[in-house]
């Protein structure tokens, strides 16, 4: 195993870690604040879990740039590719944008459905706006990825 | 297509019709009904009391809620049911029936059942306690204090107990261990009178905390019950609770047969409470009453025809809204187009007197949520069971709108699922017009092209409407001159020939010059400069769309990773076909709830963001006519 392809695998463990860790947050926040709405109301459970669900987008993002990481180097069988030090870090910067962008956004994202939460208790009938307003958010994430994929897309080995 | 006519409607009707008279408009339904300008006119508010009708919805909720319960329907059941009908017939016999007894009987069967359920806990509290304390030999009614000794009974720490036998152990103080916990202990302590001060204090300081026996357990004992006994009569008076309980949960399952009826009943009081606030917004005379509202203009003729049995008692006169009246707006868009009424009014109606955008969001709507999901088979599985699901279940109103809308995106999305995506993660090479996993970038410039046609015919949608409102100047040489900068900048910066260039400076000499509506031809002029730096939100908002691509790829890749898991469980000896068939499933119902969410909101968003950003501004009060209401039953 050569350090270039070690490299390369650091950026995806990195997409998906931090993906993971802003969604996880993300999710968390918005977890608590259903659960306390659905403890006074436990009728709004299936609209509350769409917001929930909502921050949970930047660990998939995470995790399929790291997909596409793993299917460049084949990792899944066959001939594992050995990219030289520069490819590996290339690799490894690729993966920085859909990282970070799904690390903070998948926080803030959290705390908009957590307000979004509140507002389904006292409007039920206005859930889509506080969902518009989390994907104004989650632009950022898909901007990362967007460039993470381009990216991926043009280093080749 | 556009927002419907509506016309101010004015009625005076003899005062005797009253009843009739509202009864009919909420049958029908066409009116909505403003609160009349009392004032100016002289009239008199007619007072009606709905304190009463409240108390008794209120009521009927509640009862209908705990009956709920015992509601004996699956899932499937419950889904595809369809609602209790009621005829207006059978609303005027409702209306006269007596519910209160069943009610009441609900409601005590309740009351009844809660009263037991306390009464079990503090039962159980009483058992717990004296468990701790059953192997006590001793008639309870003799833990009392005697004429020179303190007999106290309590709980204490384990080590403090230790200690404390230490402490008092050749004194006059009698201790014994009723039960020994893990940590606790439980104690019966003997000591002289005289010296309670004494042994007060060292309990006191080794935690000791005492026990009584309550009333009611001293009542159970008598003069020589034991703890043991009374734990067998708690125990005997437990089962009797739990006998009662069960009756009455037979009678709640009894009760809940009667469900159906006090449905009516709520529904028939809902509209009747209805009616009754409507009743406030007439005007009333002695002999006449008067009555304001908003009507369709096409509705016209089947009001007047309603109201022709009374035509000799009924004055009807119809006038269209003024301008300086707020009239509620309806949409009116071609069959096609009206689930897409459900984006509209998520973002506000529009403004009087401008544009409903439905029918022009649609096709981009459309294409982006096809684009952004683009799997062809979760397009199939979301058409079909939405289509299942309107033609079995039957829905009405918002959820039939929804679903009609869902069904129309599946279509969408099998059909640009099929030319860009593919099937399940498998793509159809031969329909396919583009690869975006191989081709990334003609996907990108396909999206950021769509993109800029929106955001060019939202321009064209401005210039339309301030064409309509009269805005001549503006609409001409600002909207039309980005018309025409925008197109010619990008067919400059892509053939760089120069006549594309001279209109780029045409359009933009349209805009410095009457984008500012300062007199002062210098403010003017820097003003219009400033507002060429608009260019720079175009861009960013045609950038936008290039999450089309994202979010199509996402589901893609996603496919593909669910398809290649699969393929390596199928290497599992034995059972690897189980685990394959699992994880495409359960992966691909993953897949498509994400991606569907994905797609609906983001394409959205690109509605609310970018497009409507350009020409549309909400803020109409929609129309809501007084008419039958409910709950759960369907009145027919």
């Amino acid at each position: 195993m050569t350090l270039g392809l070690t490299i390369a695998i650091l950026g995806g463990a990195f997409a998906v870690i931090l993906g993971g860790v802003g969604s996880a947050i993300g999710v968390g926040l918005a977890g608590q604040a259903s659960s306390g709405v659905m403890s006074e109301d436990p009728e709004k459970f299936g609209s509350l879990l769409l917001l929930v669900a909502l921050p949970g987008t930047q660990g998939i993002y995470g995790f399929l740039s790291a997909f596409l990481i793993i299917l460049k180097l084949g990792l899944t069988g066959g001939s594992v590719a050995s990219p030289s030090v520069f490819q590996g870090w290339q690799i490894l910067i690729a993966a920085l944008p859909v990282a970070f962008t799904g690390l903070v956004s998948g926080i803030h994202q959290g705390k908009v459905c957590a307000s979004g939460v509140y507002m389904v208790a006292k409007q039920p009938k206005d859930l889509m706006k506080p969902v518009i307003m989390a994907a104004l958010v989650e632009t950022y994430a898909v901007l990362g990825l967007l460039i993470t994929i381009l990216l991926l897309n043009g280093i080749s080995l | 297509m556009s927002v419907a006519d509506v016309q101010k409607v004015h009625i005076v009707a003899y005062s005797g019709l009253k009843k009739t008279f509202i009864n009919s408009l909420q049958e029908e339904g066409l009116l909505q009904i403003e609160k009349a300008d009392f004032d100016t006119l002289g009239l008199s508010t007619p007072f009606t009391e709905v304190t009463t009708v409240e108390h008794q919805l209120h009521r009927l909720s509640h009862a209908l809620d705990y009956l709920s319960q015992w509601e004996e329907r699956g899932l499937a059941e419950k889904l595809f049911a369809q609602k209790l009908q009621v005829t207006s017939r059978e609303r005027e016999e409702i209306l006269s029936e007596d519910f209160i007894p069943l009610l009441d009987q609900v409601e005590n069967c309740e009351k009844e059942k809660n009263d037991i359920d306390s009464h079990l806990r503090f039962l159980e509290k009483e058992e717990e306690f004296l468990r701790s304390l059953q192997s006590l030999q001793l008639p309870i009614k003799s833990v009392a204090d005697t004429e020179t000794t303190e007999v106290v009974m309590g709980i204490m720490p384990l080590a403090s107990f230790r200690e404390l036998s230490a402490e008092t152990g050749e004194e006059a103080f009698w201790s014994h261990v009723i039960s020994q916990g893990k940590r606790h202990v439980h104690l019966l302590l003997v000591y002289l009178k005289s010296q309670k001060e004494h042994y007060r204090q060292i309990l006191k300081d080794n935690n000791f905390s005492p026990l009584y026996f309550t009333e009611t357990m001293l009542k159970e004992a008598g003069d020589q019950g034991k703890v043991m006994d009374v734990i067998q009569a708690l125990s005997k008076e437990k089962d009797l609770e739990k006998g009662k309980r069960e009756l009455l949960e037979e009678k709640g399952k009894e009760l809940a047969s009667s469900r159906e009826q006090l449905m009516r009943i709520h529904d028939v009081l809902l509209n009747e409470r209805e009616k009754r606030l409507s009743s406030r917004n007439l005007g009333e005379t002695t002999r006449a009453i008067f009555l304001e509202g908003w009507i369709k203009t096409v509705d016209i003729p089947r009001l007047e025809a309603k109201l022709l049995p009374f035509s000799e008692l009924v004055q009807c006169y119809f006038r269209p809204p003024l301008p300086e009246e707020d009239p509620p707006i309806i949409l009116e868009n071609p069959r096609i187009g009206r689930p897409f009424e459900i984006i509209t009014k998520l973002y506000g109606l529009p403004q009087r007197g401008t544009l409903d955008p439905t029918l022009y969001l649609a096709p981009f709507f459309f294409l982006f949520v096809g684009l952004t999901v683009s799997e062809a088979g979760y397009g199939l599985l979301v058409a079909l069971s939405s289509f299942l699901f309107l033609k079995f279940a039957k829905p009405r109103g918002g959820l039939r709108q929804f679903l009609t809308l869902m069904a129309i995106l599946g279509v969408a999305t099998v059909i640009l699922g099929t030319l860009v995506g593919g099937w399940f993660g498998f793509p159809i090479r031969k329909l396919m017009i583009l690869d975006p996993l191989k081709d990334p970038v003609s996907f990108l410039i396909l999206s950021l092209a769509l993109g800029f046609i929106q955001v060019w015919f939202g321009t064209l949608l401005n210039m339309i409407s301030r064409i309509k409102s009269k805005e001549y100047l503006q609409a001409i040489f600002v909207q039309g001159g980005w018309l025409i900068l925008l197109p010619s900048l990008v067919l400059y910066a892509l053939m760089k020939q120069s006549v594309w260039g001279i209109l780029a400076l045409v359009g933009a000499a349209g805009i410095v010059f009457f984008a500012a509506p300062s007199r002062n031809p210098i403010a003017r002029f820097f003003g219009g400069l400033y507002s060429l730096y608009d260019v720079s939100r175009y861009l960013a908002d045609v950038l936008s769309y290039s999450r089309l691509l994202a979010l199509g790829l996402a589901t893609s890749v996603i496919a593909m990773v669910v398809n290649t898991l699969c393929q390596t469980a199928l290497d599992i000896p034995w059972v690897g076909w189980l685990f394959a068939a699992l994880i495409f499933v359960g992966g691909h119902l993953f897949n498509l709830g994400i991606s569907f969410l994905g797609g609906f909101v983001h394409s959205m968003r690109l509605q609310f963001v970018e497009f409507f950003s350009k020409f549309f501004k909400s803020g109409g009060k929609p129309f809501k006519p007084f008419a039958l209401e409910s709950k759960y039953v369907e009145f027919i």
